[in-house]
Parts: structure tokens; C-alpha cells; sequence
């Protein structure tokens, strides 16, 4: 007998159909999607309407510089631009090298595109940050374009880049050799919230990879709250300095309390990720010779961390949201930036306008990690 | 390190190994020979030692008592005598233990690089011809997840060899693959047997044994039965535990 084949019989998929079958299938459900149809409709209108109507967002557009770099010297901003413009074109190039099989144009970047536009045209902003954004813009392009005609065995050529760019781009922001040097208390905004985030989750990795292994230091910092270590990195840190750092600065100290606590629980993950690995790869690597730095090194962390990126990113995102907390030792970081803000006779009790931007900038930030993370994770899913 | 040949390969005198947390005897003195280019096939029930036995040769197993000396380097806790060893010595798992993250390409040059400090381009001339003697060279830039069973084993063939062994160990090679897989592999083994190599393979493949192997040794409870020619070992076996086993596996 011969067996005919033929396509499985397809459900019938209308919009109709998904409604009634998912929002409506019996009394109770019915019910159950007018109410929840309600609230929302009256939530998202009323907020609307307030976006719209009755927020003054003037405070927003007065004082976006302030935001952005805080204090950070006028005439110096060229730096920060050109800080900016490094990392957006190196990224560039990292993305144009990453997706140089797949299409030229996806959704992505026109989207891309066209946030840029709005961005140049409708931004409250000057000329000559219109034409930074340009400039930035057009360089990453061409990074892009560039990065998709790299060979194919240049990424650890890239993460060097990477290294080589933040060290340049502290050098640009913090001055010295040659730059005039700009005193951390005048580093504000969201480029200290960013730049704290950023050192402490580089500058934690290596501590939590050899933390790892630290048992007492991982459960002693992981008993005490944040808010308690950044208190003690700002007030004892110093007394236990040899008299030469006591002066240490506050965002230094920041920096050192944020990566005591990240590195404690990036340790707990790689942990997790070490205990993950079969005995059968330490055996092979043994027995291919391999001595125990290479086994560790080539073969035991490279497969810990990859199988850790969601919870590591996971715990970047927190680091970065709790940057905020600085604000609670008079850093002006975004939050502390925020509340001066606040504190401006002309637009006093505009609460809302300025923690719903603030945490729109947030989100972008947090939402941008956790793209790229998941991004990673399918990209190295193939092995 | 001496290169006579007439000197045997392998000697392990009377090797003991025990876990004293509960008095458990993994091997109770067992002694066997191997000479150059001889291959040994170990054979016996599953608990008997076998596995654990060849694995003390490369030290990934580490004995109590006896006196294991390969290629006239005594296994010793001496970790560069140790580290001497694993050079001259390959072993292909039952599991394959491929490391995922590296390419097919990636995981046979990763010793030859790392530990015998070659040129990447020398590394990847010599993997590239390992794996087109295992035939798999199209599949060198693929993730070991993206092979079947078999192709995976003959990758983990090529990178025990990449690092030019005098003797390869194979702990159960086949025991994980689908049946219709076993033959690839087994047909890598036997024309690396037919080279010339020293090769001690625990194994359940009768015709393998039969067909390849120079001896027979079988293992029970630790202990070292019988030693035979296969032809002696299928046809007309000393012992009664031998006999035993046979009738149970053929």
C-alpha cells in the first residue's frame, strides 16, 4: 500500500478567530478581557493625556546638557563627543563584523536610521551637537561598512580595540598628559552614571573570576546591602589607605564599592557556571597535556562564562541601576543630577516629568543589554 | 627516556588502587606488558576495573600501590614525568569530551599549539590531514554539536593524535554511538592498528578483538583473569570466569 502524503490540515488563524479562542472562550474569560480592556484603556488615556497636555516638559528640554554631562566643562565637550564618537564607531565595526553574513539593510538599522534623524531634527539641542550627532553617525556607518569587510579571525584583535578605547576615553573625559585636567567633582549626568557602571563591571570581572574561588569574601559581601558598602568605601575605605591615598576621590571610592559587591556575586555566577562543566572536559584537556592555568584558561572559563551571560547580565543591569544610589553621597549622577534639577526655582515640583525621563534613559540603557546579551547568547548557541 | 625497542611500551607491576574512605578495592594487583605496536584489547563486566585500569596510565586515575612505567618513564607522582607522559600518550572517551566552544579545526590544534608550542599554520596542516585520514576533513570549521556520534569520535581520534602519541588508550569508544555508527569508527582503529600504533582499547566489540588485537586480556572484580591470543581467548579459554563471560556476551 503506498502512503500519500500531504500537508497537515492548518487551523484557521484569523485575528477573529485567536480573539475569540484566547479572550473570549467561555463567560468568565469574557469578563475577565472587559475588565482588563477597561483598566487599560482608562490607565494608558489618562497617561497620555497627561504626556500631552498637562506635563510642562521645558524642564527637560532646559536642561537635557545637564542630564547628559552635568557639570562637565562647556567649552571641553568636544572630548566627550569624541569619547562618544570612538565607542559608537568601534561599535560599528564590532556590529558590521558580527553580521557580515546576513543582509546589508535589516529592520534594525533603518529603524536605526530613523530614530537618528528624529534625534538630530527634533532634540532641543544646539547646532553644533546636531552636527557632533551627524558626524558620529556617518563614522559609525562607515565603521559598519568596514567591519563587514574585516577577515574573519580578527575578534580578539576587536576586544583589544575595546580595551584600548576605554582606557583612551578616561584619558578624554579625566584629562591629564597633555589634556586639561577635569576634576571628578565636575563629572555629572548620565556620562558618571555611565562611567561608574562601565568601570565597575569591567574592573569586577577579573576580581569575580578570581573571587570565584573565595568563599569568605563572597559570603561576607554578600550579607551586607549596597548601600552599606558604598558607605563603608566612602567613609573607611580611607582610613584603612596608606596615608598617600587617603585622598582617594569620591568617585573612585564609588567605583571601589561597586566592584567589592558586583565581584562577589559575578563570582557566585561563574560559580555556578564552573560547576556546570562535565568532569569529561577536564579530563580530556588533562590528557591532551594540557597544564591546569591552560585547562582553566582554554577550555574550563570560556565554556563557565558563556553558559553564565544571562545571569551576568542580569547582575550588569542591577549595577547599573544601582549607580543611583550614589546620588545618596552627593555624586551627580543621573539621579543626583535629577534632584538639583529639582531644585531649580522655575521649575520647582516638576517631579514627574523628570524621573519618568530619567528612567525612560534607564531603560534604554538596561533594555540595550539585555538585546545584546540575548543577541550573544543565540550567536554562541551554535556550538 | 630510552628508545629501545625491544623494551616494552607499557609495564604496570602489580598495580593497586583503593578508596580508603570505604575499603572500596578498585584494582587488586593488576600486572600487564604491552610491547611497541602491539594492541591489547581489555575485555570484562562492567565494575571490573578496566576503564579504570587504562586510566591510570595517562594518570588520570592515580594508584596506591605497584609500578606503572610507560615508554621507560615511571608514572610516579612527579608532576613532570607526569606532564611527559600525557605527551606521549592519547585517549579517545567514551563520551568524546570534544570541547563545544572550538571548532573541529580548533579542538585538534589546541594541544599541538598550546603544549607542543607549534606554529598554528604547522598545527593546522597536521590536523588537516588527521582529519581527512579520519574523513572528516569538510567538516573542519563546524561546532562538534553539529556532528553525529560517530564524526564526533573520529574528531576525538584526530586530536588524540594531533599530539603524535607513541601509545593511544581507547576507553570504551563505541559503547556510546548508534549502531549504524560503531563501523566508522571502528574501521579508523583498525587502520591506526594496522600503522603500527600501541593501542590498549577496553572494549565490547568481539570482531574488533577478534579481527585486531595482537592479545586478549580479560578483567573481573579488579583482578587480571586471562591473558590470550584472540584465537585462544574465543576458541579455547583457560579459565572458567572466562568461559563465563563468553557465553554471556556472544
Amino acid at each position: 500500500m503506498q502512503i500519500q502524503s500531504s500537508a497537515p490540515p492548518t487551523p484557521p488563524t484569523s485575528p477573529l478567530n485567536w480573539v475569540q479562542k484566547n479572550l473570549f472562550s467561555t463567560w468568565y474569560n469574557s469578563i475577565l478581557t472587559l475588565v482588563c480592556l477597561a483598566v487599560i484603556v482608562w490607565g494608558l488615556s489618562s497617561f497620555i493625556s497627561w504626556v500631552v497636555s498637562t506635563a510642562q516638559w521645558e524642564i527637560v528640554g532646559a536642561n537635557l546638557r545637564l542630564f547628559f554631562v552635568g557639570r562637565f566643562p562647556h567649552e571641553l565637550y568636544w572630548r566627550v563627543w569624541t569619547a562618544l564618537g570612538l565607542i559608537l564607531s568601534l561599535a560599528g565595526i564590532c556590529w558590521g563584523y558580527i553580521v557580515r553574513k546576513s543582509p546589508l539593510f535589516s529592520r534594525t538599522i533603518l529603524f536605526g536610521l530613523g530614530a537618528l534623524i528624529a534625534a538630530i531634527l527634533l532634540l532641543p539641542i544646539e547646532l553644533s551637537a546636531r552636527l557632533w550627532i551627524l558626524a558620529i553617525a556617518i563614522i559609525s556607518i562607515v565603521g559598519y561598512a568596514a567591519g563587514r569587510k574585516l577577515p574573519p579571525n580578527i575578534s580578539p584583535w576587536l576586544t583589544a580595540a575595546w580595551g584600548l578605547v576605554f582606557i583612551v576615553n578616561l584619558w578624554l573625559i579625566g584629562g591629564g598628559l597633555g589634556l586639561t585636567s577635569v576634576p571628578t567633582n565636575v563629572w555629572s549626568g548620565l556620562l558618571l552614571t555611565l562611567l561608574t557602571a562601565i568601570c565597575g563591571i569591567v574592573l569586577s570581572f577579573p576580581f569575580g573570576v578570581v573571587r570565584a574561588f573565595s568563599i569568605l569574601y563572597i559570603e561576607v559581601v554578600r550579607g551586607l546591602p549596597l548601600i552599606g558598602i558604598l558607605f563603608l568605601a566612602q567613609v573607611m575605605l580611607p582610613l584603612f589607605l596608606p596615608p598617600y591615598l587617603r585622598n582617594l576621590d569620591r568617585v573612585l571610592r564609588a567605583i571601589a564599592g561597586l566592584v567589592l559587591f558586583s565581584a562577589a556575586y559575578l563570582a557566585e555566577n561563574i560559580r555556578g557556571g564552573l560547576q556546570a562543566i562535565p568532569r569529561g572536559q577536564f579530563e580530556a584537556a588533562k590528557a591532551l597535556g594540557l597544564s591546569p592555568p591552560l585547562v582553566v584558561l582554554l577550555i574550563v572559563l570560556p565554556q563557565a562564562l558563556k553558559a553564565v551571560i544571562p545571569a551576568i547580565v542580569g547582575q550588569f543591569i542591577g549595577l547599573l541601576k544601582d549607580t543611583s544610589l550614589l546620588s545618596l553621597f552627593g555624586l551627580l549622577e543621573l539621579t543626583g543630577i535629577s534632584r538639583s534639577i529639582l531644585a531649580q526655582p522655575q521649575f520647582l515640583g516638576r517631579y514627574a516629568e523628570v524621573y519618568l525621563f530619567i528612567g525612560l534613559l534607564y531603560w534604554l540603557f538596561c533594555y540595550g543589554m539585555s538585546t545584546a546579551s540575548r543577541y550573544l547568547e543565540r550567536k554562541l548557541n551554535v556550538s | 627516556m630510552t628508545n629501545d625497542n625491544s623494551q616494552p611500551m607499557i609495564i604496570a607491576e602489580n598495580v593497586h588502587k583503593w578508596y580508603s574512605s570505604n575499603k572500596f578495592y578498585v584494582l587488586r594487583g593488576v600486572s600487564l606488558t604491552v610491547n611497541r605496536g602491539e594492541v591489547v584489547v581489555v575485555m570484562g563486566p562492567s565494575g571490573s576495573g578496566k576503564s579504570t585500569f587504562i586510566r591510570t596510565f595517562n594518570a588520570l586515575e592515580d594508584y596506591q600501590q605497584g609500578r606503572i612505567e610507560i615508554d621507560g618513564i615511571a608514572l610516579t607522582h612527579d608532576l613532570r614525568n607526569i606532564d611527559a607522559i600525557r605527551k606521549e600518550v592519547g585517549m579517545v572517551f567514551q563520551q568524546f569530551n570534544l570541547f563545544p566552544h572550538l571548532t573541529v579545526l580548533q579542538n585538534v590544534t589546541l594541544s599541538p599549539i598550546w603544549v607542543r608550542r607549534w606554529k598554528r599554520q604547522k598545527a593546522e596542516e597536521v590536523a588537516m590531514q588527521l582529519l581527512e585520514r579520519v574523513g572528516i576533513l569538510e567538516q573542519a570549521q563546524k561546532y562538534p554539536g553539529q556532528l553525529s556520534g560517530g564524526q564526533q569520535q573520529r574528531v576525538a581520534i584526530a586530536r588524540a593524535l594531533a599530539m603524535q602519541p607513541k601509545i593511544m588508550l581507547f576507553d570504551e569508544p563505541t559503547s556510546a554511538l548508534d549502531p549504524e555508527m560503531v563501523r566508522e569508527v571502528l574501521d579508523v582503529m583498525k587502520s591506526l592498528a594496522r600503522s603500527g600504533m600501541t593501542m590498549v582499547v577496553v572494549t565490547h566489540e568481539v570482531g574488533f578483538a577478534r579481527e585486531v588485537a595482537d592479545r586478549i586480556v580479560l578483567m573481573d572484580s579488579g583482578m587480571l583473569v586471562e591473558q590470550a591470543s584472540p584465537q585462544e581467548f574465543f576458541q579455547n579459554p583457560k579459565e572458567e570466569r572466562t568461559r563465563k563471560f563468553l557465553s554471556q556476551i556472544l
